[in-house]
This record gives structure tokens, sequence and C-alpha cells, in this order.
């Protein structure tokens, strides 16, 4: 999903990033393949995290970490693909890489569906596997753009008033200040100042991005 | 051949014996005549010997014949009155006493031909079963000569059987093998690819291009260990017996199904003892052995829905002179009612099973002068164990290892 194109560009908004730099999870059960997987990885300036095991993944990992998961198929104890269903569970969407010594179609589909950002194949070309990291790495800063965004607007929303809720919500339903009085028997001037200190304190010029904003928040409640 | 000729003697028509009687008495009445005219007294004893002659030739009635026939010629020309047959009182004595005689010396003419006879037919008979004994022995022998083709072909049908297990086993594996052999392909592939872009670097970052070449090397040289043990397993060749270490024999075999059981999501202990006396065999057999055992667990494990699955692969001193080996896992474990059939040839209790692998697994094991049983694992699963004595305790009694490496090539595979 794009980026939010209400927000403006705020350079803040990218400074957490920076600060903790992205890194890929390697999962892989052969030593031998994580450490030429952190060598490769090294060569191109990025940082690798090793694990053996999907167990030793979830241990340890923490899930606000920027990055993405290389993950084998055929891992022990768990599967890859039902670590992508359990990282799902849990609420990690760092995007996910396969890479497979014999992949077949079913393995594969059934990995793009639940979101792989690529599946590749042992011996792994390094610039197919470095393009899909690129593109991982990407996709998770503008999902966590997206979800800073989202909290942003969220804790925005928090500030309001109980009353200035509702005639928010009100507003952006396309009911007209005079509705709306009626509705919650408020004067009409009333309305007018509670419909200013909700649109100050979202951040917002216009109706317009005010209804965008309320349909994030209802969609992104809707998701969790 | 003579002898049928020789036999042919005695079978004369009776005709000819009595023919003889007559001709012998003539002869010896004409030379009793002859004796007589040259004025020689004649003597009796020619017609004993016609009787004796024809007794002897022709038997008892030949010899009777001749006996009325020199009495009456003896009547004729000798007693009183002369030619005449009529006798005289006084000549009867003479006359009984030569009938005596020559009827005497007939019976024992006639006694001794028969003995003669017979002792002629023992011979036959014996000469005959001679000749069959050499017979039944030149049968003997070459049977025995098929017997040791047929056994020789035995040991090859046994050999190629052994192969064709071993391959069928790898078969059923090859998806997991060539898992094995990719995986350092990728290490090897990812680490040059990191060489040569540390290498294109400006300046190139030798340090950084060192350690991958490194990694590439060491993940290279596992690529060949994996290769080297198939080739060991798949290979055709007599037995050949060496000094080895069970370790890594057994590692190899773990090494080649590790993708096994990561893809069956089978955890592996190993649990090898450090201190183990090296053992004299074939390498390749026992780890087919191993690998055989290793697959029957795995499939144990992976036909109920049990878990966890837990493979458990160890070794260890028993007693001083052998080495123990153990197979343990967590599968469906052993049916009483069919566990004293398993290591017969053509036992499965898989759909698809040839029922070869455990009795070949046995037939190898007790040509090393081992031993191979099963039992139950605790709380699930079942055991199998093996032993095989340690090459010291075998250059103890260098004839107990002679007999093994013996029937270690009887069953070679």
């Amino acid at each position: 999903m794009p980026a939010n194109p209400a927000m403006p560009a705020n350079p803040s908004m990218t400074v957490p990033d920076d600060e903790c730099e992205s890194t890929v999870a390697v999962i892989d059960d052969d030593p031998d393949i994580r450490e030429a997987l952190r060598g490769l990885l090294r060569s191109v300036g990025l940082r690798a995290e090793l694990f053996a095991s999907v167990q030793e993944f979830l241990g340890t990992v923490r899930p606000d970490r920027p990055g993405c998961l290389i993950l084998d198929v055929r891992l022990p104890g768990r599967s890859g693909l039902d670590l992508q269903e359990q990282l799902a569970q849990a609420n990690i969407r760092r995007p996910v890489i396969f890479i497979s010594g014999h992949a077949d179609v079913p393995m594969s589909v059934r990995a793009m569906k639940a979101g792989a950002v690529e599946f590749l194949t042992k011996p792994v070309r390094d610039q197919d596997l470095l393009d899909a990291i690129q593109v991982a790495i990407t996709k998770d800063r503008a999902r966590r753009d997206e979800e800073r965004t989202l909290a942003r607007l969220r804790a925005d929303f928090d500030t309001l008033t109980p009353r200035e809720r509702a005639v928010m919500m009100l507003v952006v339903a396309g009911r007209l200040n005079k509705q709306i009085a009626a509705e919650l028997g408020l004067s009409e001037a009333t309305v007018k100042v509670h419909r200013g200190h909700a649109m100050r304190k979202m951040h917002v010029q216009s109706v317009a991005e005010l209804v965008r904003i309320a349909d994030k928040l209802v969609s992104s409640q809707a998701r969790s | 051949m003579t002898k049928p000729d020789r036999r042919r003697r005695f079978d004369f028509p009776a005709i000819a014996g009595y023919a003889v009687a007559v001709g012998s008495v003539g002869a010896a009445l004409g030379v009793s005549r002859w004796l007589d005219v040259h004025a020689v007294t004649a003597p009796v004893s020619l017609f004993l010997c016609a009787v004796m002659f024809s007794a002897w030739f022709g038997g008892f009635g030949p010899g009777l014949l001749a006996t009325s026939l020199s009495i009456l010629a003896f009547k004729y020309y000798y007693a009183m009155p002369l030619h005449s047959l009529a006798a005289d009182v006084k000549e009867i004595p003479r006359i009984l006493v030569l009938a005596l005689s020559a009827l005497f010396a007939g019976l024992l003419s006639a006694a001794q031909r028969r003995a003669t006879g017979s002792f002629r037919r023992a011979r036959d008979d014996l000469a005959q079963t001679v000749q069959a004994l050499e017979r039944s022995n030149q049968a003997l022998r070459a049977e025995n000569v098929e017997r040791v083709r047929a056994e020789e072909a035995l040991r090859n049908a046994q050999a190629d059987l052994a192969r064709v297990a071993r391959l069928t086993t790898m078969g059923e594996l090859a998806a997991s093998i060539a898992h094995e052999v990719n995986q350092p392909l990728m290490a090897v592939v990812t680490n040059a690819d990191t060489c040569l872009r540390w290498l294109a670097k400006d300046p190139p970052d030798l340090d950084e291009t060192r350690e991958a070449a490194e990694r590439i090397v060491s993940a290279g040289h596992r690529a060949a260990d994996i290769i080297r043990t198939i080739r060991t397993l798949a290979r055709k060749s007599a037995t050949e017996v060496t000094r080895f270490d069970v370790n890594s024999a057994i590692s190899e075999v773990l090494a080649l199904t590790s993708g096994e059981l990561r893809r069956y999501d089978v955890l592996l202990e190993t649990q090898l003892s450090a201190g183990l006396e090296p053992v004299s065999g074939d390498r390749g057999q026992i780890q087919q052995v191993i690998l055989n055992l290793t697959v029957n667990a795995i499939e144990a494990m992976t036909a109920g829905r049990h878990t966890p699955r837990v493979l458990r692969v160890s070794s260890q001193m028993a007693g001083r002179n052998n080495v123990l080996i153990a197979v343990a896992d967590t599968g469906t474990g052993l049916d009483p009612t069919t566990v004293d059939g398993i290591f017969d040839a053509f036992f499965t209790t898989k759909p698809d099973g040839m029922g070869m692998g455990l009795s070949i697994c046995r037939s190898i094991v007790e040509a090393h002068g081992g031993r191979l049983w099963a039992s139950s694992n605790s709380p699930r699963g079942s055991i199998f164990q093996f032993t095989v004595p340690a090459a010291a305790s075998e250059a103890l009694n260098a004839r107990e290892s002679r007999n093994a490496s013996e029937s270690l090539n009887d069953s070679a595979g």
C-alpha cells in the first residue's frame, strides 16, 4: 500500500528506520548456508541475523525490527510455510523470502498466497536474492511508515473529547451541522466549535482529509 | 569287452557236455587200446581222466554219462570174459571199484566246476558292482561341480540382490540425497558470488574475498564427502575387508539421511561413544545395514501420527570384543505376532516393500561374525541393534576371523 498521501513527506517519520538499520533474518538449519548468506549480505552492506531453527527465531525475535526474513522451506521442527502463518498470527509482518532446495508448484503457490515476497530455488542467484531483499525491505519500510502514520492518527484521535469524536463521526458520515446539532441535542454554534477542535487536533484542513483519516482508522480497527 | 566272452564258454548247450563225455571216454578207450596193442598194460586211470574231464567240462550229467560209458568200455575190453558185456562174478569187485572211483572223481570234478563257476560269477558281479560304483562316483563328482557352480551363482545373486536393495533404498532417498548435495552447492555458489562482489570493489577487499574462498573450499569438501558416500553405497564390487571407525561410517550415513529427517520432521539424537575399537569388515556393507535400519526407523515413525519423532543412533563397546550399534525410533513399534518373522526374506509390512532389507542386513551382520536383533523401545517404537567384532579381538582369533571372512564372501553384497 502506498504511503498516506495526506501525510506530508515528513523526514522525522523515517528517522527510526535509519537509527535502527534494516536487518535480514536468515533462518536455515545449514550452518554453511547461513554463513554464506551472511557473507553475501555483508558484501552489499546489509546486516544479517542468523537462526538455526524457527524456535530459535521465535525465541529471540524483536517484532518491531525493520527488515525481512529469508526462510528455508524445509526447516526442522516446523516447516517454513507453517512459520509464515505463525508470524502472521503473532503479528510479525516482516516480509518473507523463501528459499527451497526443491520447490514444487503447490508449495510456492501457497507461499505466495500467504504473502511471500519471492520464492527462490537453491542454489540461489545472488542478484535475484538481493533484488528480492531490496523489494522486501522497501515493502517493510512502507508498511512501517504506514503503521506509524496510523499510530499517530490514532494518538491524535485519542486526544479528542467524546463529544468531539461524536461530532467528527457524524461529519465524516456526511451530515450537516444543523443535522448534527439536532441529533446530539446541541446548538449549531457548539457543533461548529467541536468540529473546529476536532479538525485542528487531527491536523487536517478539509473535510475530505478528515473522511480519509476516519476511513483509515475504521479499517485498521476492523483489521485488528 | 572280454568278460561276456569268457562267460559264454560256460554257457554251451548241455548237449555239448554230453558230446564231450562221449568223446573223452572214446579217446581214453582209443589210447588204452593202442597201449594194449603195444603190450603195455592199459592204465584204468585214463577212464578216470575222461570222467573227470567230462564232469569238469559239462557238470554232473556228462560226468555220469562218461562214468557209465567208461564202465561199459572197461567191461567190454578189460574184464573177463573179454569182448562181452556179460560180467564174470570174479570181475565184479574190479568193475565196482572202477565205478565208485569214477563216480567219486566225477562228483569232485563237478563240484569243483560248480565252485569255479560261482567264483567266476561272484567275480563278475563284483566287477559289475565296481563299475556301477565308478559310474555313480563320476555322477557325484559332476554333481559336486554343479553344486559349486550353483553356490557361486547363488552368491552372485545374493550380491546382486543386496545391491538392488541398496539402490532401492537410495532411490527412495533420492530427493533427500539430492537436497544434501544441493546444500553445499548453494553455499559454494553464494560464496563465489560474494567473492566476485568483494573483488569488484575499488579497491578489492582481499580479506573478505579470502574468507569467502575458504568457505567455498569447505563447502566443496562437504559435497565431495557426500558424493563419496553415495558412490560407496552404489558401487558394485566384491567384498572389501578393511579396518574402519564405526562412528565415521555412521556419521556419513546420517549425513545422507539428514534431508529425509528434515523432510519428515524427525529429531535426530546421536550418542556415539568416543572410545570405540576399530572394527574390521566391509565398510560399505556395514553402512548399508545402518542406512537400512535408519530408513526403516523413519518409515516406522512417518507411518503413524505419533509425535515427537525421535531417531536415536548410538554406538558403544559391548564387552571388550564387540562394537554395538543401535538404531531406536518412536514409531509404530513391533507387532508381537509377527516379530519372529521380521528377518525372513520377503517379510514386509510396507505396502510396496520388497521384504529383503532386514534379511540382507542380518546376513551381512552374521557374515561379519556379529548379531542383529530387534526389541521394543520405551514408551513406544522399536530398537534394532547389531554387533560387529572389534578388529583387535579378531586378530586374537585368527581362525574365527578367517571363517567370518569366508562366510562374508558367501553372502557378499
